[in-house]
């Protein structure tokens, strides 16, 4: 099991004052990256970087660097010529050729190769070896450059080229480029360490064509013509030290907008876009001013650029905004979730930012119990299976490339409620202290020069935000942070009362739930609040392990008498009619953790007219919600009054009343039998915003007011969710919506009305319901139903309409697409995925897209079909915009066409390789697609092994709990029985060349993989083969590239632990404590190999699947000379009995995976 | 050319009440005007230096006058009522004149020209007579801007009305349903114009012509027409056009948006200030004082040292 906690026992490193501790053995100080040569045409880049690096340690014989997709070409340290080695695991997480599709075991798999590239844990894809000529020089621990020269050939991932196919040049033809990707994902476009731990200061150059801009980071300090005045080049530089990982570039016919506020602003947009560009820019300087004012701190990079693309990755994208990194991921992304929260809060109100607070928390709360926890700070103190911490998941949550999109963003959310949660420990002014502290310590550590442990203070770790926070506060907020980051789940209420009308004391009894999945146990203050006739008061209770009921004593004497007023919680004073009210009860409503100042769901019983009450007449929005949603289950004349009301009260949250539309709607339909007067909302529509001389015809669009918008917008849509007593829409309210649009007049509006339009639209389909069906007759238009002839009448129009004079953002067509595979579905229309696929096609603006894309997956599952898997699988792999690519993954996976307990046609074993080729080695280029991948086949399959798949009966099955393996006597051997022994067996040795595969250190390899070994007899063969094995290094540096055999490792000194003695060309990795115990790493050089290396062999098909050669490389215990004198040996099946389950074996380090095309000399 | 065309006005619409006469009045009338014609026809041919004429000759370049007036008056009638309205302007017979290939930049100076002959106004005598049957109480005299030549008013039954009242509140209605059928009539014929002559999709197999859907076309710069809809363009433009009409009902609104949109000036200068006097200065003037790096102008090539000779034999790499 790798490990991102990785202690480097032996490494002799110079330790940092405090903090943060490097886990590589050099510091870098600074990097240049020069890209001489962007060709748009052939989508190709040609630069080079250099880096400058000091040893820590005295031995260092090899640098590992990220690098993803380029290709190198070259690689000098100070001017020598430096041998390297390209090993990627990640290409291709799984190599064997098994047949065991088995989720659990490809997560380990993924999460062990990722670690091995991990430059967190030391690892990178890209080797170096210091040439033997600079060893005195590195033993002096003096400064090394190192030079790479690379190029990119239509890069898949990391940069992404947008080249539309119009006449004219590139700039004409409004050509750009730029860096996306998902977490730190540098790496993909140029070397470097692809760290947010690793800072360094930069130079940045890129030289493009004169007509194109290139926009990065750091300040640009000069642009130059080239000698024929045909392209130009941009430098820049960067000198507040910042992570490669925060390194971006945008290069593109720009049209330039300076900020009229802030000269030092400067945006960018797309030829054209400039009048959009300045409206959505004019605001920017204010939120400026607000995060300087509100953190008391200058922004610390002298310029701010915002750039804006086409085909974007995610909708924003920030790089080297901060100078802070996170080593603690949640802090980072809670502090700036925060300050968002603060900044909604300052300009939207109150009202919205609670709402805002609220949803959140829904949401989290929602997922988390779905999934089973989120988990925000990870301590992988175990290592055993039953101690992981998100053993509930389907991937590992160790590295920000294995997680899955939906937990990042969730992720994201629960750091900053946790974040509020501090603040509501310490308050906001103490919170702010904190930031500016942490900042200010940031600014004042950047301005030094090199020094690494003064740099290492720009990080943020969880530590050392605590104790700034009990530094500046004086407050222990330990608990708090033991139970929000440090462990996963959420605390789930069941609250109810009496109230004891003797005593006068309210007796409130509050239940835990937390033994389902996503939950935990809570105890400590919950506030309660309660709203008597006196007045509203507030208790806080202590939730303790087993007490349940709380005694609230009451304040008020039961009798309402006179006509009093009654005080509320915000000092006013109102007039309420208490005839609804229990009589000898002076409550008016409950409320518990009304701040929201623990992570949870409430469910709370009380009486109806409470509710109402709470509706009317509490001011928080919040409460105001909550009680929308409890009026739900309570179809009365009364609730209906209550929520009318609100809807009409002018001062209450548009929000709130946006939602009493529906469930007001949702109550009509519980009474449909009692209901009495017109259809729910539709005189009060009419009141508001219908003309007062003829009631049917609305008024002419006049959208100055947004609360009166979003409530004329979303009424119609909830009216149509009316029901009559046959469950259809009732005539009157499709007629009403039919003339909303039909007397739609927009043209005194000084606003666009697109998407009320669009809202109408929705209207209209949510207004249909299942077609009546005789004999599943085809669906033809003879005996189409008349209402829906007029909704289709409408579409048609609404859709033909936009072709000729679109709206923005194509807000109508998206709901047109909607309404009609609603119809369909309905059984109005026959189902038919042809028009959805002809607008999901490239070139079609984005939202259309995705909208059509939304239909087919739809239309896979209802009517599941294979072809349409087929194309949407198709297009995953295959279209141009990741974002696309990325939510069809996602849509498929929330909408899917079969799930793993579901018999269904399209389950074959055709769809499980296909989709397992897409996750093992499809995906390779672009992190959140790979994740994408693993959460769709979750879905569809589950953990295990999928169904559908024939029994694994060719197999050797090896149940570790009782010890036993069973050997199928049936197997047959692979026709390359010679090979297939080094790809089933995790003992040889993929190893070139003498030079160690540096990625082994994840690999528990001493283990056999027992789910991989279904060969028995080439588990034998192995066994046999190792004796034979030549022990004479080098050898394969003499054979031919295309040689399978190359792969032969050319020594077997310490295989099978033991120890052979090595050079000092070595160096040991030794990892401790993961329960599962582990040979240590080490990686060996053998002397001869020592000389240049000449050949790494790769094969150009290394990665197709029908390539039996794979090859799980053994782990070698060697000693080092110089520095080590002992090693603890660990027999490779000492632990294995420890652990409960099959060995899911993990195979990414094989080395089969080298792509480095050249190598040195 | 020019006087001939401004009597052409009179002609046309003498045409039209001349035809409504009886025949002998009528025919006196009709002579009147073509003496008028061949008058100018005779003026214009000594205008162009012409001694004499043959009465056949001077008799078809007559026909030929009459016929292009007439056209004229036909074609720019055609032209009014095509946009709805009942009186031609200006416009509409410039229109017309371009239409018939007729060079209208020229007749500004050709109206000027200093030889061209005077000729004095038709002989009001014999003005057609209507007829006795209709006669129904006393004309009205023109007033006095109007020239005596024009034709009379209708007889004074025609001014008799009887006023049918609706309420007013039912015409707002039917404007607005007018309005709105109007639209979307105009609409639905030209979607389906548009999907007739174009390639359509169909949400029935059986049938491709009661919903014809205008097929997805794919752009090659798709967020243009997203970002920037003609939609808006339109709305821009129609919001200029009925300014006017709705500064009446709208004043509200406008004087909110006003009072919003000087709030919002004055909150942004005062921020200005706060933030940095000297900004508030640039505003107003020049815009050199900006100092960013990406205005700057591009630097020519100098000799490179050392360190980006490397950079310069990269390229040869690719």
């Amino acid at each position: 099991m790798p490990l991102t906690g990785v202690e480097p026992a032996r490494m002799n490193r110079k330790k940092g004052d405090k903090g943060f501790e490097s886990p590589r053995p050099y510091k870098l100080t600074h990097q240049v990256v020069c890209i001489n040569n962007i060709n748009f045409q052939r989508k190709s880049v040609v630069g080079f970087v250099e880096l400058t690096i000091f040893p820590t340690v005295a031995n260092l014989n090899r640098i590992k660097l990220n690098s993803k997709q380029c290709r190198i070409y070259r690689v000098r340290i100070n001017d020598l010529e430096a041998a390297f080695i390209y090993n990627d695991p990640t290409l291709e997480v799984c190599h064997s050729e098994s047949k065991q599709r088995n989720l659990n075991y490809f997560s380990n798999a993924y999460a062990a190769a990722v670690s091995a590239v991990d430059p967190d844990a030391g690892n990178g894809e890209l080797c170096i070896k210091v040439p033997s000529e600079l060893w005195k020089h590195v033993d002096e621990l003096k400064v090394l450059k190192i030079h790479i020269n690379f190029s990119l050939d239509q890069p898949k991932g990391g940069l992404h080229f947008v080249v539309p196919s119009v006449e004219g040049s590139m700039a004409e033809r409004g050509a750009h480029v730029f860096s996306c990707g998902y977490q730190n994902s540098t790496r993909f476009w140029f070397p470097c360490v692809d760290s947010y731990s690793e800072l360094c200061t930069w130079k940045l150059e890129f030289t493009v064509d004169a007509a194109m801009v290139a926009v990065s980071n750091g300040d640009l300090v000069e642009t130059v013509y080239t000698h024929d005045m045909r392209k130009k080049t941009f430098h820049y530089m960067l000198t507040i030290p910042t992570a490669a990982s925060n390194i971006s570039l945008a290069i593109g016919p720009f049209e330039i907008l300076v900020d009229p506020y802030m000269h030092e602003v400067t945006h960018f947009c797309l030829p054209q876009l400039l009048p959009l560009l300045k409206h959505t820019t004019s605001y920017l300087h204010e939120v400026f001013e607000f995060y300087e004012e509100i953190l008391t701190c200058r922004y610390p990079y002298s310029c701010f650029k915002t750039v804006f693309i086409d085909e974007a990755y995610v909708e924003v994208a920030a790089y080297a905004s901060m100078s802070i990194f996170r080593s603690d991921e949640w802090v980072l992304k809670g502090i700036s979730g925060y300050i968002y929260g603060l900044w909604m809060k300052k300009t939207f109100g109150v009202n919205e930012y609670r709402h805002w607070i609220k949803e959140e928390l829904d949401k989290i709360v929602a997922y988390e119990l779905k999934t089973g926890g989120v988990l925000l700070h990870p301590i992988f103190g175990g290592g055993k299976e039953k101690d992981n911490p998100a053993s509930h998941l389907h991937f590992s949550i160790k590295h920000p490339h294995t997680l899955s999109w939906e937990y990042y963003s969730m992720f994201q959310c629960k750091a900053h409620l946790v974040m509020r949660l501090i603040e509501n420990r310490i308050s906001m002014e103490f919170m702010l202290q904190v930031f500016n502290k942490l900042l200010s310590l940031a600014s004042t550590a950047s301005s030094q020069k090199f020094q690494s442990h003064m740099w290492s203070q720009m990080l943020v770790s969880t530590s050392g935000f605590l104790k700034s926070i009990s530094n500046v506060s004086g407050k222990d907020i330990q608990p708090l942070i033991k139970q929000w980051v440090d462990q996963s789940g959420v605390v789930k209420f069941y609250g109810s009362f009496a109230f004891n009308r003797k005593r006068n004391v309210l007796e409130l009894e509050i239940k835990q739930d937390y033994t389902s999945p996503g939950t935990q146990k809570y105890v400590g203050p919950l506030k309660v609040t309660v709203q008597e006739l006196d007045g509203s008061f507030n208790h806080t209770l202590q939730i303790e392990e087993n007490s349940l009921k709380h005694d609230i004593p009451c304040h008020s004497k039961s009798r309402r008498n006179k006509k009093k007023k009654i005080p509320l919680m915000n000092g006013e004073e109102v007039d309420m009619d208490l005839s609804a009210m229990d009589a000898d009860s002076p409550l008016l409503w409950i409320r518990i953790d009304p701040d929201m100042s623990v992570l949870r769901k409430v469910e709370f019983e009380q009486a109806d007219f409470m509710w109402q009450y709470q509706l009317r007449y509490e001011r928080d929005v919040v409460a105001q919600q909550e009680s929308i949603l409890a009026l739900e289950k309570f179809p009365t004349p009364a609730s209906r009054l209550a929520l009318t009301d609100i809807l009409e009260q002018e001062q209450c949250f548009y929000r709130v009343r946006m939602s009493a539309c529906f469930c007001l709607a949702k109550i009509a339909n519980s009474m449909v039998s009692t209901w009495t007067g017109p259809p729910a909302m539709k005189s009060l529509f009419t009141r508001m915003f219908c003309c007062k001389s003829c009631p049917n015809i609305v008024k002419t669009n006049n959208f100055m007011s947004f609360q009166s918008y979003f409530l004329q917008k979303t009424m119609p849509v909830a009216m149509a969710l009316l029901r009559d007593v046959h469950n259809l829409c009732p005539k009157e309210v499709l007629t009403f919506i039919l003339d909303l649009i039909k007397y739609n007049d927009n043209r005194k509006n000084k606003f666009s009305d697109n998407y009320y339009r669009a809202e109408m639209i929705d209207a209209l389909a949510n207004s249909v319901t299942p077609a009546v069906s005789v004999n599943n007759e085809v669906r033809t238009l003879d005996n189409l139903n008349p209402d829906v002839r007029l909704i289709l009448e409408e579409i048609t129009r609404f859709l033909n309409m936009e072709k000729l004079l679109p709206s923005y953002r194509h807000t109508i067509t998206v709901s047109c697409l909607r309404a009609i595979r609603v119809l369909q579905k309905n059984g109005h229309v026959p189902s038919d995925p042809a028009l959805f696929k002809s607008y999901a096609e490239y070139g079609h603006f984005v939202d259309i897209r995705i909208a059509a894309l939304e239909a087919v997956v739809d239309y896979t599952k209802v009517d599941r079909s294979y072809e349409e898997l087929q194309w949407l699988l198709n297009m995953i792999q295959n279209d141009p915009v990741p974002y696309v690519r990325h939510k069809i993954l996602n849509m498929l996976t929330k909408n899917p066409p079969f799930t793993k307990n579901m018999e269904s046609p399209l389950c074959n074993e055709a769809l499980v390789d296909q989709l397992w080729k897409l996750m093992n080695s499809g995906t390779s280029h672009d992190w959140r697609l790979r994740c994408g991948a693993v959460d769709l086949y979750f879905t569809l399959f589950g953990l295990s092994r999928p169904s559908c798949l024939p029994l694994p009966e060719l197999g050797l099955v090896l149940n570790l709990k009782e010890k036993k393996a069973v050997l199928n006597p049936t197997i047959i051997p692979e026709s390359v029985a010679g090979n297939q022994e080094a790809a089933n067996n995790p003992s040889s040795h993929p190893q070139l060349v003498g030079f160690q595969n540096p990625f082994s250190s994840s690999q528990d390899e001493e283990e056999i993989d027992m789910d991989t070994v279904h060969d028995s007899q080439a588990f034998i063969s192995h066994h046999l083969n190792m004796l034979e094995r030549p022990s004479t290094p080098g050898l394969s540096k003499y054979r031919p590239a295309s040689s399978r055999s190359a792969l032969i490792p050319q020594h077997s000194a310490g295989c099978d632990s033991t120890p052979t003695t090595k050079p000092q060309w070595s160096l040991e990795l030794a990892r401790k404590g993961t329960g599962k115990e582990q040979a240590p790493l080490e990686m060996s050089m053998h002397p001869a190999a020592s000389a240049p290396l000449s050949v790494f062999t790769k094969e150009s098909t290394a990665s197709k699947h029908s390539d039996h050669h794979h090859h799980h490389h053994h782990e070698h215990k060697k000693k080092k000379k110089k520095h080590k004198h002992k090693h603890k040996h660990k027999h490779k099946h000492d632990s294995k009995e420890k652990d409960k389950e099959p060995f899911t074996f993990s195979s990414p380090a094989s080395g089969r995976s080298i792509r480095s095309p050249s190598l040195s000399d | 050319m020019a006087d001939a065309a401004a009597t052409a006005g009179a002609g046309g619409s003498g045409t039209r009440s001349g035809s409504k006469q009886s025949t002998n009045p009528a025919d006196n009338y009709h002579l009147a005007r073509r003496r008028t014609l061949q008058v100018v026809v005779s003026s214009l041919l000594t205008e162009a230096g012409f001694e004499s004429a043959e009465k056949a000759s001077v008799e078809t370049l007559t026909e030929m006058l009459q016929s292009y007036i007439s056209e004229i008056g036909r074609s720019a009638k055609s032209y009014c009522e095509h946009t709805a309205r009942t009186q031609p302007t200006l416009s509409d017979i410039v229109v017309t004149l371009v239409e018939m290939g007729f060079n209208v930049d020229t007749l500004p100076a050709y109206a000027k020209r200093s030889q061209r002959m005077v000729i004095t106004a038709p002989p009001v005598t014999n003005q057609p007579v209507t007829p006795k049957a209709l006669t129904a109480g006393q004309n009205r005299p023109h007033p006095p801007h109007i020239p005596s030549h024009f034709p009379e008013f209708p007889d004074p039954h025609t001014y008799i009305k009887t006023p049918t009242y609706r309420e007013p509140v039912s015409d707002y209605q039917v404007l607005r349903e007018k309005a709105a059928s109007q639209r979307r009539d105009v609409e639905r014929a030209l979607t389906r114009f548009m999907a007739k002559t174009g390639e359509t999709q169909s949400l029935f197999k059986d049938d491709v012509s009661t919903f014809p859907l205008i097929a997805a076309r794919p752009f090659t710069i798709p967020y243009l027409t997203a970002l920037l809809p003609s939609e808006l363009e339109m709305q821009q433009m129609e919001e200029t056009d009925s300014s006017e009409q709705d500064e009446q009902t709208d004043t509200e609104n406008l004087a909110l948006h006003i009072s919003m949109e000087d709030s919002g000036a004055e909150k942004e200068n005062t921020s200005v200030l706060q933030q940095n006097p000297s900004l508030s200065g640039s505003r107003n003037g020049e815009e050199n004082i900006i100092d960013n790096p990406y205005l700057r102008p591009v630097k020519k090539p100098k000799i490179r040292r050392k360190k980006h000779g490397i950079l310069l034999c990269c390229p040869g790499w690719s």
